[in-house]
């Protein structure tokens, strides 16, 4: 297990994303030379209202895909921050699709293998609404934490403002 | 596998009187003469529908097709064409859609779907991967479309299907009914939806997991990459992104353009009340894209409380012109859910509003009465009554159950004289222009297949001042006249490349945004992207002639049908009222002259509008040559 906590992983905003799955299309073709969206390393959950999600492998820190894996197919590169999924390694079994909590690794519909993002980010540039970034635990937190104390900025400003006896 | 890239290579039969399907090879053929989508619809139909098939009889043959674009990473490339014999205009009828249908369809092994018969009984459509089933339909008839979603999901087990359907309008065959998919796209015009109904076919669910082949793999990356940073550097992008077609409302009031009370006047004074603007800044959910958009002009829209609460898809700017202005209706909230009650019910919202228009103004006007309306108060601007009309129209309950017909149907019912204030073409009503205040949108109107239609030429180069693309396109010598919307001249010539080249991006399977307007894509980037995807190696003379082919074969089929040039016409109304304010005030459509020029172009018959032979000829239509005889026959 992975010590630390800035595991970068590819993040899909729900607000921006519009749902167009030009990320599908491009992942699959980038990865495969086929435009299918079953054969893309993300998928782009549409559900009402108005949601839009797109989902990928957040290379978990301990991730529970590599533990049940029986032929040691999927591990992790610490080096890299990846988790890495040795395709002729691979038996198709779906053990992994089972215990991965995001649903972000499945079977390809051709090979029957597991297939999952290996951040090679070539759907990020090609996102019309900037809703792909390659994010860490440690910067969406920040980013949370600056987005919180951003709010209390006109209760400060009202403060400053404020005459002074 | 098939031949080219870009197909599935198969078609889908569907019979449904005996409830047998059968799949067949694409031919190679076909794909090469009329590419896929409205080409393919347009030469399967006139084959096999001809004046004897009554559009809502069994004998109609209703197509769904995509084209070679469709599911690719081309812009915009998510569109499907639903035709058949028009239940409300009689005619040639075709509809087209966005959305994640169609490119579904194609992953799941089809360009198109034939469907022939009627059902015994409600059925469904189900194809997983190239495997088809017809399945029982029995509970889910009788139910709207955001109810049949829920339902067909639930009972396959699947949340990520794709489907399409038809809600109580179809069922009902109200003639202006739609096809709908994804929830809130519509199939809208030519009552499709009612052709649907007639068959006993509630809904075609489809999931894919196939390829879309890719002839030129090499290259394919870097020139999709390239036509998609063209797509996103067009200023107009992001104003559609921001706003979808509702900005079109303020817009089109400053042209003077926007259908008032039944198109008395083309300005409407609460036009800003019901615009694009306030509808960003009060109801905007969210931009929805449909599938390899990058224009995302689909809205999702929200109207929190009130009688008028609702969540859903929003309204085009045709739906808050038809449903809003023509109506007076000035109440925005009202429109909002007047088109969701159209979305769940599955109607046009073009035909609908337009018919309840011409309602208004023969209620207004004393020939209709709340006799015949069973007390209900039509005078425009009532939006209380107008929700109730929707709603009964859908159903075909009491006064809705005329109004189903459409306004002309409506008006020859009724007589008294109200047949001079149905406001459309060919049976079918306008959408939301008014040609007195931009030619080209009379002539196109005038002309289009489908009837009433500002979409077949889609003639926006002089709406707001394209003058670049008329330079590219046509050449500097038609500016500045072609550029000026009140100006007639050049405008024939204008409408026929339209033409020619909307039915391409039809056949391809492409948006009208990106390539009509903002005008960024012409032959050429859809050439380069068809010869990639395809390896058909097209010229571009070729792509031009199939455009002209199309476009001459749907004439054929109304010639058939017994349409000339006197039906190539527009409502008295705007032929010899003047329009009485703003820009256009004192204009009418100079139509006959901007006719003579279009047919001239056509090589179409100056006095009956017919094709001539030698034309026919040289576009490859030879086997339409005998109807052509038999036409000129029936004149003489």
């Amino acid at each position: 297990m992975r010590l630390g906590v800035d595991v970068p992983y590819l993040y899909g905003d729900p607000i921006k994303c519009t749902g167009c799955r030009i990320c599908e299309l491009y992942c699959a073709f980038c990865h495969e030379k086929a435009l299918n969206p079953k054969k893309a390393r993300l998928r782009v959950v549409r559900m009402e209202p108005a949601i839009d999600k797109p989902i990928a492998c957040r290379q978990c820190a301990d991730p529970p895909c590599a533990k049940v894996c029986p032929t040691e197919a999927i591990t992790r590169n610490n080096k890299v921050d990846v988790v890495i999924l040795n395709q002729s390694k691979c038996i198709g079994c779906g053990a992994c699709v089972e215990a991965c909590p995001f649903g972000a690794i499945w079977l390809h519909p051709e090979s029957k293998k597991a297939i999952k993002c290996d951040l090679c980010q070539a759907c990020i540039k090609r996102c019309p609404t900037n809703a792909l970034s390659v994010v860490t635990s440690e910067k969406f937190a920040n980013q949370k934490r600056l987005d919180l104390v951003n709010r209390l900025k006109p209760i400060m400003l009202e403060r400053i403002q404020m005459p002074r006896e | 596998m098939f031949k080219y890239g870009g197909y599935a290579g198969q078609i889908l039969e569907v019979d449904l009187t005996r409830g047998k399907t059968l799949t067949k090879p694409l031919d190679k053929k076909l794909a090469r003469g009329y590419l896929g989508g409205a080409g393919l619809c347009s030469r399967v139909l006139y084959d096999e529908v001809g004046p004897r098939t009554r559009p809502l009889g069994p004998e109609n043959v209703l197509i769904i097709a995509a084209g070679p674009l469709t599911g690719t990473l081309f812009p915009q490339a998510s569109r499907h064409v639903i035709a058949a014999k028009s239940p409300l205009t009689d005619i040639w009828g075709e509809s087209h859609a966005a959305g994640h249908w169609g490119p579904e369809m194609k992953f799941a092994g089809f360009d198109a779907i034939v469907f022939r018969g009627r059902s015994p009984r409600p059925v469904y459509l189900w194809i997983d991967n190239g495997k088809v089933e017809i399945r029982d339909a029995r509970k889910l008839w009788g139910h709207d479309v955001y109810e049949t979603d829920d339902m067909i999901k639930e009972e396959l087990g699947d949340g990520m299907i794709k489907l399409l359907y038809i809600g109580q309008a179809g069922e009902n065959l109200v003639r202006f009914a739609a096809v709908m998919n994804d929830l809130d796209r519509a199939s809208a015009r030519s009552g499709m939806g009612a052709v649907m109904g007639s068959k006993r076919l509630k809904a075609i669910a489809v999931r894919g997991e196939r390829d879309i082949p890719i002839a030129d793999k090499k290259n394919y990356v870097k020139l999709m990459d390239e036509l998609h940073a063209k797509m996103l550097a067009d200023p107009f992008t992001q104003g559609r992104a921001d706003y979808g077609t509702p900005s079109l409302v303020e817009l089109m009031n400053e042209i003077g353009r926007l259908p008032t009370r039944n198109y008395e006047t083309g300005v409407f004074e609460h036009a800003e009340e019901i615009g694009g603007k306030l509808i960003r800044r009060k109801y905007l959910v969210k931009p929805r894209a449909d599938f390899a958009c990058l224009q995302r002009c689909g809205r999702y829209t929200c109207v929190p409380e009130g009688p008028y609460k609702y969540i859903g898809g929003s309204p085009e700017y045709e739906t808050l012109a038809c449903m809003g202005s023509k109506c007076g209706i000035g109440n925005v909230e009202a429109i909002l859910y007047m088109h969701y009650l159209c979305n769940r019910y599955g109607m046009d919202t073009c035909s609908c509003g337009g018919t309840i228009a011409w309602a208004m103004e023969c209620f207004e006007r004393g020939l209709i009465t709340e006799k015949d309306t069973g007390g209900l108060d039509l005078s425009f601007g009532n939006h209380e009554t107008m929700v109730e009309i929707v709603k009964m129209i859908a159903v075909r309950k009491g006064f809705g159950n005329l109004l189903a017909e459409g306004s002309y149907r409506a008006a020859q019912k009724i007589g008294r004289g109200a047949e001079k204030y149905f406001m459309g073409i060919k049976k079918q009503e306008l959408a939301g222009q008014d040609g007195r205040a931009q030619k080209s949108m009379g002539l196109g109107n005038a002309t289009a297949a489908r009837g009433a239609d500002h979409l077949y030429a889609f003639p926006v180069l002089d709406e707001v001042g394209f003058e670049k693309a008329i330079k590219e396109r046509f050449g500097a010598k038609y500016l500045p006249e072609m550029g000026e919307k009140l100006n007639p001249k050049y405008k024939g010539l204008m409408v026929k490349e339209c033409e020619d080249f909307a039915v391409v991006v039809e056949s391809v399977g492409i948006c009208k945004y990106g390539t009509m307007i903002p005008p960024t894509f012409y032959y050429k980037d859809v050439l380069r992207a068809l010869n990639a995807t395809t390896g058909m190696g097209l010229r571009e003379r070729e792509l031009r002639r199939i455009g002209e082919r199309i476009v001459n074969l749907n004439r054929m089929f109304n010639v058939r049908e017994g349409i000339r040039r006197k039906d190539d016409t527009l409502p008295e109304r705007l032929l010899k009222e003047p329009s009485p304010e703003g820009p256009p005030k004192g204009h009418v459509v100079e139509l006959d002259q901007m006719l003579d020029e279009y047919y001239k172009l056509r090589d179409w018959d100056l006095r009956t509008g017919l094709p001539i032979e030698k034309k026919l000829r040289k576009l490859g239509l030879d086997f339409t040559i005998k109807d052509l005889r038999r036409a000129r026959r029936k004149r003489g």
